[in-house]
């Protein structure tokens, strides 16, 4: 009957644009959360940390089991479990650069690559065989505020607080870890590491100290993306949560981004969070095809990924490969 | 030190043919193994089930081998190529409710292998143009992306209800399923041989090594490298196509989403904890992972045996991830050369060679890897 009405215009696809803008914000926020830890990593050591969603699931999980009180732990408030769970993160990137990346120092990347792949599916088994409801959610800030959850309506489509959030870490963080990067010594030396070890270590720079701390801001970075991501009504504490899909799509969007550049997770983050969600239209007019195939945002995603690495490997605002 | 070398060289070469006594010594060493390999799958239909699986995944194992061991090119996305030769075998032969005629499964076996070959070819022609590291990240964004959008297509996935595939009645028994997935090892198996015995397979290898030189020695870099990845994908799509008559079924949700992914970490984490370029390794690694995955009932069965029974139960997918993980790690930071460096003395004995666990020409491992043409 719906054709029937249409008539003519079966072929013409109605697209609502606000509603995928939005979404898209909200979803690109989320990947250049995870991006930024990605983007320090390469620029620091120049890997690809297949372990970053997982030092995510790892703080939101630690955050959730104190904030919830889960088993003989105790009961805590939202904004004494978070520091906690950052700490976790921490922890966990740290000992993974002690105990992984630090033995194999002086091999090829692409093994340490596979390292941080062995991490990943290390964390995701270990988280499995913890004791702890693993469907859960952590709360949003307006839970946690006690205030309703969206800011207002914009044409009926709901702002929601938790989104802003997620906006304003991520532009906080980018422009704090693009600032520490060019202006404080610390991050001149990671700089410096990453450009030439040796010339690094003759100029007094303890290379192991800089690897140390390169993977613990990586290490809180995807902490406080967990903590943001881990809430209703997709977000979970599930272990791999953010390991599957996210941490993938992440990965194209700092490279979209430049990999070397901290603003470039930014924008490659809500450019394409912005591609999947216009690319999820209404594919019905394709014979074969559901009302929205489940693979057009994905193949938009690879498609990007793919024109960039042919044609621009730098990204939008990198300044090298 | 010199002189020691060549004495030894010496030995090699002149024991290449064991006696009577000592191939009577490798016989009998050597009937355990068979034993385990013949007569232990034929104890219960779950044996047999189980030791096809196996043998898919050593088909598997062969495929990374040739793509990482002997081109270097460490792939995250091995799953798609496999599940589309899963695809195409199930909706080529179209069973439908009656066992597959002989003549369509062959056909359905070789259409899968030259369509996820076909796909390799086509991702191989994309990856040489991208260098270093980032050829990881297109693997795996490739291998999601492909499973995603293609396997979920209704006309090919059955509609959601998934494709039957029923086994040719010749082989429909489990442990007749398993012979032939042997046979599929073994064609594998020879391929891989092939390969890297040949002109290709040296060129390959070299073009690992480094590029550059193997290109000044004449070795065409596009064309190998594409063979290379062909080779391993069409090695896949078969692996592929086994797998779906050995579960009767192509389902999308097999190769999708995070069992999709789970699965190519299981294959990069059977081709690594093997031992890149060694067959052997590669081999036994892919076996081991397929017998302590949550599929098998081998772990099941153990902690049956203790109090541990429930607890394996409700954890086995978790159990399986740690199992890969704590094995990867410590190939990759302690023991480079895999489970192929530990057994290789053993593989060398059984060839031919007198005992030493001295290596005169050890290989690779995880050092195949460093290659120039990976190294970001």
């Amino acid at each position: 009957m719906h054709e029937a009405v249409l008539g003519a215009t079966q072929f013409s696809v109605q697209i609502n644009f606000l509603s995928p803008l939005i979404n898209g914000i909200a979803n690109g926020a989320a990947y250049g959360l995870l991006g930024l830890g990605l983007v320090l990593l390469y620029k620091s050591n120049r890997i690809f940390n297949f372990a970053q969603g997982e030092f995510a699931t790892v703080g939101a999980i630690v955050t959730y089991v104190f904030y919830s009180g889960t088993g003989v732990l105790p009961k805590l408030p939202f904004f004494v479990a978070v520091p906690i769970g950052l700490l976790a993160s921490v922890g966990i990137a740290l000992l993974t650069e002690r105990l992984v990346i630090r033995p194999m120092f002086n091999r090829a990347k692409v093994i340490l690559v596979v390292g941080t792949v062995g991490v990943a599916l290390l964390l995701i088994g270990v988280e499995g065989l913890l004791p702890y409801p693993k469907t859960q959610s952590l709360p949003t800030i307006s839970d946690v505020l006690k205030v309703q959850p969206f800011i207002g309506r914009v044409d009926g489509i709901p702002i929601l607080y938790q989104d802003l959030a997620k906006l304003a870490m991520l532009v906080v963080l980018a422009v704090g870890a693009f600032y520490f990067f060019r202006y404080t010594r610390t991050g001149t030396a990671i700089l410096a590491v990453s450009q030439d070890a040796t010339a690094a270590r003759v100029v007094g720079i303890s290379v192991e100290r800089i690897s140390l701390i390169s993977w613990g801001i990586a290490g809180l970075l995807g902490g406080v993306a967990g903590v943001l991501l881990a809430v209703p009504p997709q977000g979970t504490v599930t272990p791999g949560a953010f390991t599957g899909t996210t941490l993938t799509v992440a990965f194209a969007a700092a490279v979209l981004g430049g990999m070397t550049s901290l603003p470039g997770a930014f924008v490659g983050g809500l450019s394409l969070g912005l591609i999947e969600a216009f690319a999820n239209v209404d594919a019905s007019f394709v014979p074969g095809l559901n009302h929205v195939h489940s693979g057009q945002a994905e193949l938009a995603v690879f498609a990007v990924l793919l024109a960039v690495l042919l044609f621009r490997p730098r990204g939008l605002l990198g300044s090298e490969t | 030190m010199a002189v020691q070398t060549e004495a030894l060289m010496t030995t090699t070469v002149t024991n290449r043919r064991p006696g009577p006594s000592r191939l009577a010594a490798r016989a009998v060493a050597a009937a355990p193994l068979v034993a385990v390999l013949f007569l232990l799958p034929l104890k219960s239909d779950t044996f047999g089930h189980v030791a096809a699986y196996a043998a898919i995944f050593v088909m598997v194992g062969l495929s990374m081998n040739v793509l990482t061991g002997y081109t270097g090119q460490i792939s995250l996305g091995h799953q798609a190529f496999v599940g589309l030769g899963a695809l195409t075998a199930a909706n080529v032969v179209s069973t439908g409710v009656t066992p597959a005629d002989p003549f369509t499964f062959a056909i359905g076996m070789l259409t899968a292998a030259a369509a996820a070959g076909a796909a390799a070819l086509l991702l191989g022609a994309v990856a040489l143009r991208i260098r270093g590291l980032y050829l990881a990240l297109v693997t795996l964004v490739f291998g999601s992306v492909f499973a995603d959008a293609i396997f979920t297509l209704p006309s090919l996935n059955g509609h959601e209800a998934g494709v039957s595939a029923y086994r040719p009645t010749f082989i429909s028994s489990e442990y007749r399923y398993y012979l032939f997935a042997l046979a599929m090892v073994a064609i594998c198996y020879y391929i891989d041989v092939r390969v890297r015995k040949s002109k290709v397979g040296r060129g390959l290898v070299a073009l690992r090594d480094n590029e550059l030189v193997a290109a000044a020695f004449g070795v065409d870099v596009l064309r190998y490298k594409l063979l290379g990845f062909t080779i391993s994908g069409a090695m896949a799509g078969l692996a592929g196509g086994v797998f779906a008559f050995w579960s009767q079924e192509f389902s999308d949700k097999d190769f999708t989403a995070i069992a999709g992914f789970n699965l190519a970490l299981t294959f990069v984490v059977v081709v690594v904890v093997g031992g890149l370029a060694n067959r052997g390794g590669v081999m036994g690694a892919g076996a081991f992972f397929a017998l302590v995955s949550p599929i098998s009932p081998l772990l099941q069965w153990v902690a049956d045996k203790t109090h541990w029974g429930t607890y394996y139960g409700n954890n086995k997918f978790y159990i399986a991830n740690v199992i890969g993980a704590v094995l990867l790690l410590q190939t990759v930071i302690l023991n480079p050369g895999g489970l192929g460096q530990v057994i290789r003395p053993f593989a060398r004995w059984f060839a031919g060679h007198p005992f030493t666990l001295h290596d005169p020409d050890g290989d690779a491992g995880v050092g195949a890897m460093e290659g120039s043409s990976v190294r970001a």
